[in-house]
């Protein structure tokens, strides 16, 4: 479909620019926003002769495509946010050594951490390990950037930034394709040559100063590009009253803001897609333009931190400017942005009046805000092993006693945190670090502590980074359990494959890596049960914390509910007796669905009995093992 | 190709759900069918976490010339398509304006804090009160009853896009659908899908 | 008659540390369980009312209110409660010799209710040393297998409920003072409308001054032998004033005072000794090894009495006066420190008022418990 306009997702554009580009190479670990771009790539490797893998981690993900780079052939890593400081330590070397085909690392931001638990900005990688960014503002550009940033790389020898977010990542928009080139070019790693020639000796970041100079060198004639790059653009009179400089998607809420307000004819808007290192010239003529300049950015303060710091080098040309931004509060520095915090900006600013729907309805919408303002809670799948598991764990600590307590990790199941998982997570941070505190509180029994402590991971983030610290806990005999939540899949980002699954990214058949294997071989205890089997799981992780001598593992392996093997089947036909169901009263007081809370689950109100609604089940039938009256009956389905 | 004549532009319809009904393959199907005409389509959605039982919304931006905004300002929606009536509501209070019109599935889908008692999902009266109060028109339509008559709940989706056609707010033909059904699921299913996009059609035009 | 709910049963009972682990809520429903000795609420349950706390010994224990419902007659605060006879009892000959500690007079009684068909089971406290657990017995050998005395107090009711639930007809339950009102409870606060938990058909009741705290005494006892060791522990009568333990590698002896610490504190507040809300009571016949002192309280229990002794399960003679006096004065003791104890807490009330107490008497009984005059 070349040179038909389709719309396309703001990550597939991404790919189709790599495709134009002649990548050869990609390597990712999922994470929300930016997983499409591995799995669209693994989809058209077939076709375009692409060798593309989820690696185990980030940093992995990048040793991989640097790899393919010194062999001489095109590669991309995709990562979210967090994953940028997962793979920081090796990038700040390979940056220092550089590379030698293009290399292009995408890592998609989730401003207002849409589906995230940070809103870490990883834009600033580029400046501190002295590295371009790019940041394409709509979908064609995000498409002919990522094509032009393998041509950067190649020409300044290393590697180019290319900085998403959620609105373009998982957005879709307008995108003219182009020609995806024959893959060509036999991989080979030359490494003959001294280790002060880049091009073709022993690759390392010595010796430092040496190649550090090289690599500013090469930085600036970055600068000297972005002079006249055709991703940055000014749209506007020639001398306005007001300078928006702005990045990314947002330039698409202040198009949106100036055509509410109707004021293109005040504002001149200077779009920068190159924002890493800002080229200054570009920047003094701009700047010239006007007195007031208001940056629009997300998250935090970086493009207004480097303007100003642009705008003071420059000061004796351009004057004293007043600045609008986040540093001042016009724009707030947390969560994402849209066209109505801009708006309100601009309004400010040129103290124009806006509103967006007459105020009789405005009090009609209040009126109803009430009955609209019930949040949905996220809440955990019908038929999700994770509710089953979070209710063993919840009896077996109850039961024990002791206040002990669950630290939490990065997936479906960090939902545990809320009450889908009954509120069982009490520390939830970086991947990994689950079963890392948990060896760290362990400790701490000397010190008075007599609170059990547990960890939970999921299957792909215990490849990530949960074996290091469960090598921790064994060596340093820490009293922890660990609980692997085996879903068979990465499930929270859309089911890619990981080193325990059987096929790869391509579809391969691969030796899956055995998680079970893995914690015996390190000298830890290891259980393993099926979550749905709700007696079964509350007594084996009974037993882990009546005995904390030692690191031990207990596997709670059930598969995802959405996984391509559960999809669409419902194994049984789950039915409440009326007769039999004790409702409200004593004995029971609705523990199927004020409690146990599948989303499966219904109750009425008028007959105040439990229901199952047929639509939503999908026929686990955990509950009837819930029911305390056998109220609940499960048949399998013919 | 020409470009068909859009009453607004951007014309802006929000597809409304809860995380799982599927309305993100709905927002694309109907992108792709505009985007064959010649219009510029920009779809702004949340996924990953929010497909687990939370809101879920789809942004679509239809215009004749260029990208918008993935995010629609408050007070700016022209059409409301909810799979859920809860959720329809939710919308038009932050996004609703005198001309805005809905078209809402009848099932609700009930949060989990009203399932566990905590909170009251409002009565089908009060509900339909509001969102009378809160639109210039508006179709209430059994498309989650019709769906699972066809055999899944999942073709409500379909009965909405064929609801939407109907309104003749959007260029969206039964042909143009066809063609997109064709390329999005295979042969197979098209006869069963287009059935429900007549379904939701007659629901409308009756 | 005060009821309240589940959370008001972890207010006054639970978090005040007053639950002695009886099982009377347990089982119940699927909110309360019991593990390592300790009651735990699994799960949050919102009812304003249930049968977790009217049928609680800890809660709302009117002792006049009860007495007026079951015994027709008003609460005394001398004796030792309702009797129609005291004996001295042993095993008769129909129980197998050695299979018993003690008297073996409970054993007897059992196995004569069954026997006589007045109950299908009976929930006793199985297992040795520390690994104590409640148990149904439905046969002679089943009975004597849970032969021997515990000294820390078991969720038996726990295993009435389960046994209930599974429908296994009317049940005799050997139960402590304490676990003795939580049936009393039962007897006068039915909920018959929620299925087959309810009231024991018999209740053979134990003397009982205290009970050790299971997981307070399995850490001190760690200390000093290796738990799984331990077959079997005694109290002999005073003077002795030790606890012995008989472990596979032979027998330690620990002063009481040393585990005095391990009394939990609702111990304290008990005013009752000879479980004066059983149909029966059973206790140590101080100075006459191998007989207990037999409390024979009502018609039931009389006919069961003279039946174990006319089927050979059972034999009686005469309690001396003497004794008798210095049981109803240990009892006496123990009620009027239990009720000051409650007093001195706030626990105790008068029936029919408002406030949430753990105890209740008359007004005559709170006024002389006040004055001093009980103690």
């Amino acid at each position: 479909m070349e040179g038909q306009r389709q719309t396309m997702m703001g990550n597939q554009a991404i790919t189709q620019g790599a495709l134009e580009a002649g990548v050869r190479v990609a390597a990712g670990y999922p994470g929300t926003p930016s997983s499409e771009i591995i799995q669209n790539l693994a989809g058209a490797a077939d076709e375009h002769g692409l060798y593309v893998e989820w690696s185990i981690n980030e940093k992995v993900s990048l040793e991989v495509a640097a790899a393919a780079s010194l062999a001489g052939l095109r590669s991309l890593c995709a990562m979210k946010q967090n994953g940028v400081n997962v793979a920081s330590d090796f990038l700040l070397h390979l940056a220092g050594s550089g590379i030698r085909a293009g290399m292009v690392l995408v890592h998609c931001d989730d401003p207002g951490a849409l589906s995230s638990v940070n809103e870490g900005e990883s834009r600033h990688f580029a400046r501190m390990l002295e590295l371009p960014l790019l940041e394409p503002s709509d979908f064609q550009e995000a498409k002919d950037m990522t094509k032009w940033a393998f041509e950067l790389s190649e020409e300044i020898s290393n590697v180019v930034m290319l900085r998403s977010v959620t609105r373009l990542s998982h957005a879709s928009g307008g995108v003219v394709p182009g020609t995806i080139p024959q893959a060509q070019g036999k991989a080979h790693f030359d490494h003959h040559g001294t280790l002060l020639d880049k091009g073709h000796g022993p690759v390392s970041s010595s010796p430092v100063v040496y190649k550090h100079r090289l690599q500013q060198e090469k930085l600036k004639r970055a600068v000297e590009l972005f002079e006249d790059s055709p991703f940055n653009s000014y749209t506007g009179p020639e001398a306005p009253e007001l300078l928006v400089i702005t990045s990314s998607i947002c330039n698409l809420y202040v198009k949106e803001a100036l055509a509410l307000l109707d004021a293109s004819g005040r504002v001149g808007v200077l779009k920068l897609g190159t924002t890493w290192p800002l080229p200054p010239k570009l920047l003094q003529h701009n700047l010239g333009r006007c007195g007031q300049v208001l940056v629009v950015e997300e998250v935090i303060p970086f493009l207004e931190e480097n303007v100003k710091i642009a705008a003071a080098e420059m000061a004796g040309e351009i004057g004293a400017k007043r600045f609008f931004g986040k540093r001042d509060g016009t724009i707030p520095a947390q969560g994402e942005l849209n066209p109505d915090i801009v708006l309100g900006a601009l309004a400010d600013i040129l103290n124009l009046p806006y509103q967006a729907r007459p105020p009789e309805y405005d009090l009609l919408a209040q009126e109803a805000a009430p009955q609209a303002t019930q949040d949905r809670d996220l809440a955990f799948c019908p038929g999700c092993p994770h509710r089953a598991s979070f209710w063993s764990l919840k009896g077996a600590l109850a039961l024990d006693a002791r206040d002990g307590f669950i630290c939490g990790d990065i997936g479906c199941y960090s939902l545990a945190m809320r009450p889908t998982g009954y509120g069982m997570l009490k520390t939830l941070l970086a991947m990994g670090s689950g079963a890392g505190m948990a060896s760290g509180f362990g400790q701490l029994g000397r010190f008075g502590m007599d609170q059990p402590v547990m960890a939970v991971s999921g299957d792909s983030t215990f490849y990530h980074a949960v074996i290091p610290a469960l090598i921790n806990a064994v060596h340093q005999k820490s009293p922890m359990s660990l609980v692997v939540l085996d879903n068979s899949g990465t499930a929270m980002t859309g089911f890619q494959p990981h080193p325990g699954t059987e096929a790869n990214a391509l579809g391969q058949p691969v030796p899956p890596v055995d998680i079970e294997a893995i914690c015996r071989s390190l000298g830890a205890e290891v259980t393993v049960c099926d979550p749905f089997d709700l007696e079964a799981t509350q007594a084996a992780a009974l037993a882990l914390l009546a005995d904390q001598s030692t690191a031990k593992v207990l596997i709670l392996r059930q598969l995802c509910a959405l996984s391509p093997q559960r999809k669409g089947t419902k194994p049984y036909d789950v039915q409440v007796d009326p007769e039999k169901c004790l409702g409200d009263q004593c004995g029971c007081n609705r523990l199927c669905t004020r409690v146990f809370g599948c989303p499966g689950l219904a109750w009425e109100k008028q007959s105040g009995k439990a229901r199952i609604d047929e639509v939503i089940c999908a026929g686990c039938g955990v509950c009837a093992s819930v029911c305390p009256q056998g109220a609940i009956i499960k048949s399998e389905r013919a | 190709m020409a470009t068909a004549k859009l009453i607004h532009d951007p014309y802006n319809l929000i597809i409304t759900g809860v995380g799982g009904q599927g309305n993100v393959l709905a927002s694309r199907m109907l992108g792709n069918v505009l985007t064959s005409q010649g219009l510029w389509v920009t779809i702004g959605e949340t996924f990953g976490a929010s497909q687990r039982g939370g809101s879920v919304m789809s942004h679509l931006r239809v215009s004749a010339d260029g990208s918008w905004s993935p995010q629609i300002p408050a007070g700016k929606a022209h059409m409301v398509l909810a799979l859920e009536p809860l959720e329809a509501l939710r919308v038009l209070v932050k996004y609703g304006n005198p001309g805005a019109k809905a078209i809402v599935n009848d099932r609700p889908i009930l949060p989990v804090a009203a399932i566990a008692g905590k909170t009251d999902y409002p009565s089908t009266e009060e509900l339909e009160g509001t969102l009378a109060r809160l639109t210039a028109q508006r179709w209430s339509i059994p498309a989650t009853e019709r769906a699972m008559e066809l055999g899944a709940s999942i073709f409500a989706n379909i009965i909405m896009i064929g609801a939407l056609a109907a309104t003749g707010d959007l260029p969206v033909s039964r042909e143009g659908f066809e063609a997109e059904l064709l390329r999005a699921l295979g042969p197979a299913k098209v006869a069963t899908n287009l059935e429900a996009f007549d379904l939701g059609a007659a629901m409308v035009r009756r | 008659m005060i009821t309240r709910g589940p959370r008001q049963l972890l207010a006054e009972v639970q978090q005040p540390g007053l639950c002695i682990g009886c099982g009377s809520c347990v089982e119940l429903c699927p909110y309360f369980r019991s593990h390592g000795g300790k009651t735990v609420m699994l799960h949050d349950c919102d009812l304003p009312e249930g049968r977790c706390h009217a049928w609680c010994p800890k809660t709302e224990l009117d002792l006049e209110g009860l007495a007026q419902e079951l015994w027709d007659a008003p609460y005394s605060a001398q004796g030792m409660g309702p009797h129609l006879a005291v004996v001295a009892a042993k095993a008769g000959p129909r129980l197998e010799a050695g299979s018993y500690q003690a008297g073996g007079t409970v054993s007897a009684l059992v196995c004569a209710a069954l026997e006589q068909g007045l109950v299908q089971g009976a929930i006793l406290t199985g297992g040795r040393g520390l690994d104590t657990a409640p148990t149904l017995a439905q046969t002679p050998e089943e009975v004597t297998a849970c032969a021997g005395s515990k000294f820390t107090a078991a969720p038996t009711l726990a295993a009435l409920n389960q046994a209930q639930a599974q429908g296994c007809g009317p049940l005799a339950v050997v139960a402590t003072p304490c676990q003795s009102a939580a049936l009393a409870q039962r007897r006068a606060k039915p909920w018959p409308q929620r299925g087959a938990a309810g009231p024991a058909e018999l209740v053979i009741g134990l003397f009982c001054n205290w009970s050790l705290d299971p997981q307070g005494l399995a850490r001190f006892l760690a200390q000093r032998v290796e738990l799984a060791s331990i077959r079997s522990m005694d109290i002999p009568p005073p003077p002795a004033g030790v606890l012995q333990v008989e472990t596979t590698d032979g027998s330690l002896e620990i002063p009481l005072d040393e585990i005095r610490d391990l009394i939990p504190p609702a111990c304290a507040m008990c005013p009752d000794m000879t479980s004066e809300w059983a149909d029966l009571s059973v206790g140590m016949y101080e100075g006459r090894p191998g007989w207990n002192t037999l409390v024979v309280r009502n018609e039931k229990a009389r006919t069961l009495t003279e039946a174990a002794v006319e089927a050979g399960w059972l034999v009686v003679e005469e309690f001396p006066v003497a004794n008798k006096e210095h049981l109803v004065h240990a009892a006496q003791g123990k009620r009027s420190r239990g009720l000051g104890a409650a007093l001195a807490q706030g626990l105790l009330g008068v029936s029919g008022e408002d406030q949430p107490k753990a105890l209740r008497v008359s007004p005559e009984l709170y006024q002389a418990v006040e004055s001093g005059e009980v103690a």
